[in-house]
């Protein structure tokens, strides 16, 4: 007995001397290394999805445009960012799910050796891309928020990161904008397949990215008239997006998860909870405007908004149209129509871009032939008084007309693109927007900051508060003056 | 081998054959105690022998024995005595009192046996049977009220997992639960829930926790280790106390033994706990719908081209049009073909048959048998319990068969073998969805038609077989549902199941090498696989589904979990006495634990191609990446405990582990628990007669946790649909092992011969250095660091307490009452931080970890206040509520909790309750928050101020005035309109905290009535015992404050409490039980 004592004291004891416990504890199921090619993917859809969604948890630019009313449960339209801890959503899509991959694509391309020199002659390319979606995602950011962390941000070991002055950074961003610019190498790929935009195409991320350029120029015009001028021409002599074939477009596919998000809240979901904003139907009707049809289905021949804030039946108001019940409507992320009204923008202040008409023109027959119109709708629409870019000036009572007639026809246009739709709302004051009925605040000039910073960024939130005038939706930013 | 398998049988037979057939004289007589008074109950068996005997309310006995047997009298509380059969035939019997009751013994760490008065620390036990009685089918239920510092919180989820906490959370994030050992061996006691379901979203069930798997029959004894030192043994997972279970072994003294148990419960439901509607309004959310007076839609549906009045069926909430029996109007079962209304308008009423109908009648059934025998060289016993448990709810059971064998066996007079093997298969169908989605109880009490008639959503269920929903998205026949789906049809096609076979078990050899010192070796496994299947039919309302959790009307999901731990025990135990008054005992041991835990869950994308096929390859979609796991821990320990012992008067422990775990970086991965304890039975040096026993006791211990698996690297994520991100949480290879400091004082008294006793405990812990996975801002690129950051307090006082008031031959009254108050308090967390959020539920209420508060605060919107006075916008007369929803809005601890128990005896027959009250504690309500804004509920239709029904437009006197001020300090005189939906819930200014209801309960527990056949009407059968049990399970709430629901529900175990949303209605339990033992 003494023996089997012992072998089995001599057997516990071996067992109990296994010095590579620790190799016990490895993730052995998910990757401790990827590519920084993979992560610039998955950042390209975080994105894309992040600017398109129409849901009412992540993006409530399409309500705020009043494109879109809420049937029932009425909230969103009635500008309750809190409830749904919208600004908390954006706020982490972008810099969790987007910045922070493409900070660690950047970083790993840069430590990467690759196969071979063409491969490796690439890496510039990459990585400028990066950065122009870095400083795309930063400038949405700004735009949306105001201060925001950014030189401290993306650091782990800085749980408390400062915001940052939002005029500051936006001047940064165009500067890191230049830099990327002048780093692409047009004879050059880069992401190739892995770039689900441009499929690696660096010409077009020339012109997107020039684009981009041009749009953080024109938003700065009423607070930093010359950083603005020069911003804008400068891009206006560089090549920008110059057709629909040029648009920033992200192909989704057809099925789950990879389908455009508004096809999962408008079709998977089996909900009816969005109808048309009576703003935008009372406008096209009065304009006859072609994409009417394109853009809604009629009820009974009928096309019928619902009153802003109220709740509306959605049998007998008007639907967003089929098209976007599609699983592969693309994403959009610019669109060659918004640079001709950036450009008129830039003309009407006085910038050397050309003339205001004619970008106002070509603007208009970019977005009616991009939804789908005809040549002769086009030119019927830009012959009719109320859309003729003089005599819709003269017919203007705003005291800057051309904010009023840019605005409209750039507010039309940007239709499914509520974060750009809100920008201009908010930069040219046009068109109005009507009061919802049940407003729990102003009209939104911002998203308010998530409601967790107060805890646990308490400090730096509560100076940001402050320099930017309070952490109020109807603060005015910094580039919204007048 | 077969020789010796004949001779176990030839004995077996041998033992049948003197049960039947033996015929000896009878001898009698009584039994009395040291005072006189005769013992009813006392245990007479004929040594060596299964013939027994017990003494009737008199002390009187009569037992058939032969001349020369000894007969062994025995008496918990009392010394055994034997005596040898005389020819007289007539024998009295003395028995004295036991030196101890004080030697009473119970089962601590690593399942060691001592003599309770030498412990240092707090243990309270719990017999089998009071776990047995009632039966729930999770055996941890029937631990609320019994135990001092133990809080149990049972949810309603149909096998839903039970909360099981110890003297407060002592962990920010890690579990809090106990740690459940079976004679020495620790079991797994996870939930597998997600941790989308611990917050409420979506459509996730509760797969209970697997702790329930322990039959109750099979349980002899519960020792509960409240404090660290009680557990310091087990080292780095002693943290949050010990359920230390004993399990039911043979008995060499006794014989063989059979015990056949059948018990039946049914259950009714606690109609308190379940939504009470308004009967006035139906259908809709306002009026601004088609028809004149904004209630309905107007549509042609029975075709004769004029429109018509129509219900506004796509509508889920009672804020509409009022009740008017002579108003006819088109609703949902006017639109389809096949419904017996079918283009008939009915009259606009209140439904005949509300969800109430919806339920079923619960019945549980318990059958077991079980055989046990001793024999000269050893003991085993072998059990089968077959437990079949239909639901609330329409197509819900659980089965379980549960096989179990216990032996002991001597291979010489020195060298012992024991084995325990434990099977069990459980399988649960149709569990209650817990979150928003598919949450047919959140339907009824949060979104629903008044006007909906259950009775024909089942009729019409029955009969088509399809999804004919109350709720379609249009009036076209067979339309979707938009919302909801018929009741019956989430119950009978989107149901769930899952299936766990279990197997628990240990070989120990325990070799005695001097008479003071042996040996033991031990290999224990516990380990299990469980599938758990979810479905989703063709034709249901879309919601999010499977491993994407994409929105599909249909789909299939399956997740395959295996989870083993093995422990590997050597242990030396002494026990000398080195003087005739100091005793020195101890452990000096090893243990190495390795777990193993795998998990794959893959499901459809897309929907379904082929209707009620539920299987992966049948999706639309391509199949999604499956989520797979691998974990491993292992931890190696080495421990040594020495209690010294003086005069059975003086007692001092002292432990010490050492743990290597794998979890932790190798420069901080070993690390030592001490703990130090003594008593002092001051009752040995007093001479007070009054005083039968007297003990004060204290210890220090330090125990503590290590992290949980990988969270040392950083790994990335592949997505499931495009290219690869960061992980949310930043991983921490600079970890160390989390710390719980505690102290502890009590003191235990008992008086009048043992008829009365208390026992109190003071503690305190701190734990810190917890490990965490700190929320920072996403600024930071992620959403989470693992730190180790953080402390948190418990200080508690327990009291105990039992009497026993009256004692006479027939009647016995006894009292037990278990009282304890924790107070926890975080103290800090990490350098900037002061917030931890904890979790996230549906509608925007968080729960919290605050630097200076207790652990787990709700957070969300508040009223504003001037001067105490809420503030009324003058505008609208709603209420202002606070913008920011970061405002502590309830604590969900409770202030404390207490059981009180009471048994009364009379003969053979003894009743027992027990109440067990919480006081205090908050819980939030999603059904109220929303329930009321849909004015499902009674207190949205009342008669107004003015005398007018509450809900006419303000033109037409309705509506009310909140009591408040305006913003300028003036009182409110402002009318808030109720004539739409929203003012009295979520909606209109009403913050989240009005929606924060006290936890506090007052509940009849258990009540039992047990009879046991006197033996004279079994002397001529082969009955040994026949026993009836009649009994009631939370029979009653008596008092509660929450509305509509019951305060312990709650969506699962776990640190998330203090929220309900679509929680089943309670039941009452009935229960008839019949044990018989030959």
């Amino acid at each position: 007995m003494k023996k089997i004592i012992l072998t089995l004291i001599a057997a516990v004891v071996a067992i109990s001397c296994s010095d590579n416990l620790e190799d016990l504890n490895q993730n052995i199921k998910d990757p401790s290394t990827v590519s920084g090619e993979s992560l610039f993917s998955g950042a390209q859809k975080s994105l894309t999805d992040q600017m398109v969604s129409l849901n009412v948890n992540t993006n409530n630019t399409k309500l705020w445009s009043q494109y879109l009313q809420e049937t029932t449960y009425t909230d969103e339209s009635n500008y309750d960012q809190i409830t749904r801890s919208i600004p908390r959503n954006h706020w982490s899509a972008m810099y969790k799910d987007v910045l922070k991959d493409l900070n660690e694509a950047t970083m790993i391309i840069n430590e990467t050796t690759y196969t071979t020199d063409e491969l490796n002659a690439l890496k510039p390319n990459k990585l400028a891309i990066i950065e122009i979606l870095n400083v795309y995602a930063y400038a949405n950011l700004v735009e949306t928020f105001g201060d925001v962390p950014y030189t401290e941000a993306l650091d782990i070991n800085n749980l408390t990161p400062k915001y940052d002055d939002g005029l500051t950074v936006y001047k940064d961003l165009i500067v890191r904008l230049d830099a990327a610019i002048n780093n692409l190498d047009t004879s050059l790929g880069s992401f190739d397949s892995n770039d689900l935009i441009y499929n690696g195409e660096v010409e077009n991320w020339l012109k997107f990215a020039n684009s981009l350029k041009l749009r953080m120029g024109i938003l700065l015009a009423d607070v930093e008239p010359a950083l603005s001028k020069a911003t804008v021409e400068s891009a206006y002599g560089s090549e920008l997006i110059m057709s629909n074939a040029d648009n920033a477009t992200y192909a989704y596919r057809s099925t789950d998860p990879n389908t455009n998000p508004i096809y999962v809240d408008l079709v998977l979901s089996g909900r009816q909870d969005f109808v048309a904003g009576l703003t935008i139907i009372d406008k096209l009707k009065s304009l006859e405007d072609p994409r009417l049809p394109l853009y809604f289905d009629p009820v009974d021949g009928e096309f019928v908004g619902a009153t802003i804030g109220s709740t509306a039946t959605y049998a007998s108001t008007s639907k967003l149209a089929t098209r976007f019940n599609t699983p592969t409507e693309p994403g959009v992320l610019f669109d060659y129509s918004e640079v001709e009204f950036l450009l008129a923008e830039g003309a009407e202040r006085g910038y050397s871009v050309g003339d205001a008409e004619t970008h106002y023109n070509t603007a208009i027959e970019a977005s009616i032939s991009y939804w789908g119109g005809t040549q002769a709708q086009i030119e019927d629409y830009l012959a009719q008084p109320e859309v003729s870019y003089e005599s819709a000036l003269a017919a203007s009572e705003a005291t800057t007309p051309w904010k009023e007639v840019i605005g409209t026809q750039k507010w039309i246009a940007l239709f499914n693109r509520g974060m750009e739709a809100w920008t201009s709302i908010r930069l040219l004051d046009y068109p109005e927007m009507a009061t919802p009925t049940d407003a729990v605040s102003g009209y939104p000039n911002r998203y308010t900051y998530p409601v967790v910073e107060q805890t646990i960024n308490s400090a730096s939130w509560s100076a940001a508060s402050s320099a930017i005038g309070g952490d109020q939706p109807e603060t005015m930013l910094f580039w919204d003056v007048n | 081998m077969k020789t010796k398998l004949s001779r176990i049988l030839t004995l077996l037979l041998a033992f049948v054959v003197q049960l039947t057939f033996a015929q000896q004289k009878t001898v009698t007589g009584t039994v009395t105690d040291e005072s006189g008074v005769p013992l009813p109950a006392v245990n007479i068996v004929v040594k060596g022998t299964a013939t027994g005997v017990q003494t009737d309310f008199d002390g009187n006995f009569a037992i058939d024995a032969s001349q020369g047997d000894i007969l062994v009298f025995s008496f918990v509380g009392l010394q055994t005595a034997e005596y040898p059969v005389e020819s007289s035939g007539t024998l009295d019997v003395t028995l004295k009192a036991d030196s101890a009751q004080l030697d009473e013994v119970v089962v601590t760490a690593l399942g060691i046996s001592r003599e309770k008065q030498s412990l240092g620390y707090s243990t309270q036990e719990v017999d089998g049977e009071s776990v047995s009685t009632v039966k729930s089918g999770n055996f941890t239920n029937a631990l609320s009220g019994k135990v001092s510092g133990l809080q149990i919180k049972k949810n309603t989820n149909f096998g839903g997992s039970t909360n099981v906490v110890i003297r407060g959370n002592t962990s920010l994030t890690g579990s809090n639960q106990a740690l459940f050992v079976i004679d020495g061996v620790p079991i797994n006691n996870t939930n597998s829930n997600s941790s989308g379901q611990s917050q409420a979203s979506g459509n996730y069930y509760d797969y209970g926790n697997a702790a329930s798997d322990i039959n109750p029959e099979d349980i002899a004894s519960i020792n509960v280790l409240k404090g660290a030192a009680a557990s310091a043994l087990y080292g780095s997972r002693a943290a949050n106390g010990v359920i230390m279970i004993t399990t039911k072994k043979g008995n060499k003294s006794k014989g063989l033994g059979v015990t056949i148990n059948s018990g039946v419960t049914v259950g009714s439901i606690d109609k308190s706990t379940f939504a009470k509607y308004q009967d006035q309004y139906g259908a809709g959310y306002g009026a601004y719908y088609d028809s004149e007076d904004g209630f309905f839609y107007l549509e042609d549906i029975n075709g004769d081209g004029t429109d018509d009045l129509t219900a506004v069926y796509t509508e889920d909430a009672s804020y509409g049009a009022a009740f008017d029996p002579n108003l006819l109007v088109y609703q949902w079962d006017s639109f389809d073909p096949d419904s017996p209304n079918y283009q008939r308008a009915t009259p606009w009423v209140n439904a005949k048959n509300g969800p109430i109908t919806f339920f079923e009648t619960p019945v549980t059934l318990t059958n077991s048998i079980s055989i046990d025998n001793g024999f000269e060289s050893g003991s085993f016993r072998l059990a089968y319990t077959k437990f079949d448990q239909s639901g609330l709810m329409p197509n819900s059971e659980i089965n379980k068969h549960n096989f179990s064998f216990n032996g002991t066996f001597d291979l010489t007079d020195k060298f012992t073998a024991t084995g325990y093997a434990n099977y069990i298969k459980t399988d649960g169908l149709g569990r209650n969805s817990t979150g928003y989605n598919d949450n047919v109880i959140g339907n009824f009490k949060q979104w629903w038609q008044t006007n909906v008639d259950v009775e024909q959503q089942k009729d019409i269920y029955f009969a088509t077989g399809r999804n004919i929903s109350w709720n379609p998205a249009s009036s076209a026949a067979g339309a979707p549902p938009i919302f909801w789906d018929n009741p019956y049809w989430t119950r009978y096609e989107n149901y769930q199941n899952d299936s766990r076979n279990r197997f628990i078990g240990n070989f120990s050899l325990n070799y005695e090498l001097t008479d003071w010192l042996d040996v033991t070796g031990r290999i224990a496994t516990d380990t299990y696989n469980e599938q758990q299947e979810e479905r989703r039919a063709v034709g249901s309302v879309a919601t999010s589904f499977g491993v994407t959790r994409g929105n599909v009307d249909s789909g299939y999901s399956r997740k395959e979990i295996t989870n083993t731990e093995t422990n590997y025990d050597l242990m030396l135990n002494f026990n000398k006495d080195l003087s005739e008054k100091i005793n020195l005992a101890g452990i000096i041991g090893t243990n190495i634990r390795r777990n193993e835990f795998q998990s794959i869950w893959a499901s459809t994308s897309g929907g379904l191609i082929v209707p009620g096929l539920y299987s992966l390859q049948n999706g639309r979609g391509p199949l999604p990446r499956p989520v797979e796991r691998a974990e491993k821990l292992g931890v190696d320990g080495i421990y040594a405990s020495a209690s010294l012992g003086y005069d059975k008067t003086f007692f001092l422990d002292a432990t010490i582990r050492r743990d290597h775990s794998s979890t932790l970086p190798e420069d901080n991965s070993t690390f030592y628990y001490p703990s130090v304890s003594g008593s002092f039975v001051f009752s040995k040096l007093l001479d007070v007669n009054a005083i039968s026993f007297a003990k004060v006791r204290a210890n220090y211990a330090e125990v503590g946790n290590s992290a949980p698996f990988d969270y040392l690297r950083d790994t990335y994520v592949v997505n499931a649909d495009i290219g690869t991100s960061v992980a949310n949480s930043k991983k921490n290879p600079n970890l160390k092992p989390e710390t719980t400091k505690s102290v502890e004082a009590g003191l235990e008294m008992k008086f009048a011969n043992n008829r009365l006793g208390f026992d109190l405990a003071y503690y305190k812990t701190n734990s810190i250095d917890q490990i965490v996975a700190v929320p920072v801002t996403t600024a930071t690129g992620y959403s989470s660091k693992i730190l180790n950051a953080g402390e948190i307090q418990n200080q508690g006082v327990e009291a105990s307490l039992f009497a026993i008031p009256v004692k006479t031959d027939d009647f016995t009254w006894a009292v037990n009452a278990n009282w304890s108050k924790n107070k926890s308090k975080v103290i800090s967390l990490t350098e900037g931080i002061d917030n931890l959020q904890l979790g996230s539920f549906a509608g925007g209420v968080t729960l919290n970890a605050q630097v200076g508060q207790p652990y787990g605060v709700l957070y969300g919107t508040d009223y504003t206040y001037i001067d105490g006075q809420r503030v009324v916008d003058p505008a609208t007369g709603q209420y202002i509520a606070t913008s920011d929803s970061d405002n502590v809005i309830g604590d969900t601890n409770p202030d404390w909790i207490m059981g009180l128990s009471n048994s009364f005896s009379y003969k053979n027959l003894t009743l027992s309750f027990l109440i067990d009250i919480q006081q205090g504690g908050s819980i939030f309500s999603l059904d109220q928050y929303y329930g009321q804004a849909t004015g499902l509920y009674a207190e949205t239709a009342f008669t107004n101020d003015l005398g007018n029904p509450v809900r006419n437009t303000i033109a037409d006197g309705g509506g009310y005035i909140n009591p408040g001020v305006n913003p300028d300090g003036s009182v409110n005189e402002s009318r808030i309109r109720t004539d739409r939906f929203g003012a009295f819930g979520y909606r209109r200014g009403l913050p989240q905290s009005e929606f924060v209801y006290d936890a506090s309960y007052v509940k009849l527990r258990e009540i039992a009535l047990s009879y046991n056949l006197p033996k004279k009407y079994l002397e001529n059968t082969f009955l040994n015992t026949l026993a009836f049990s009649a009994t009631g399970s939370n029979l009653w709430i008596i008092n509660k404050n929450l509305p509509h629901a019951d305060p312990e529900s709650g969506l699962g175990s776990g640190n998330l409490q203090g929220y309900t949303t679509g929680s089943l209605p309670s039941t009452k339990d009935f229960g008839f039980n019949i044990k018989a033992q030959f």
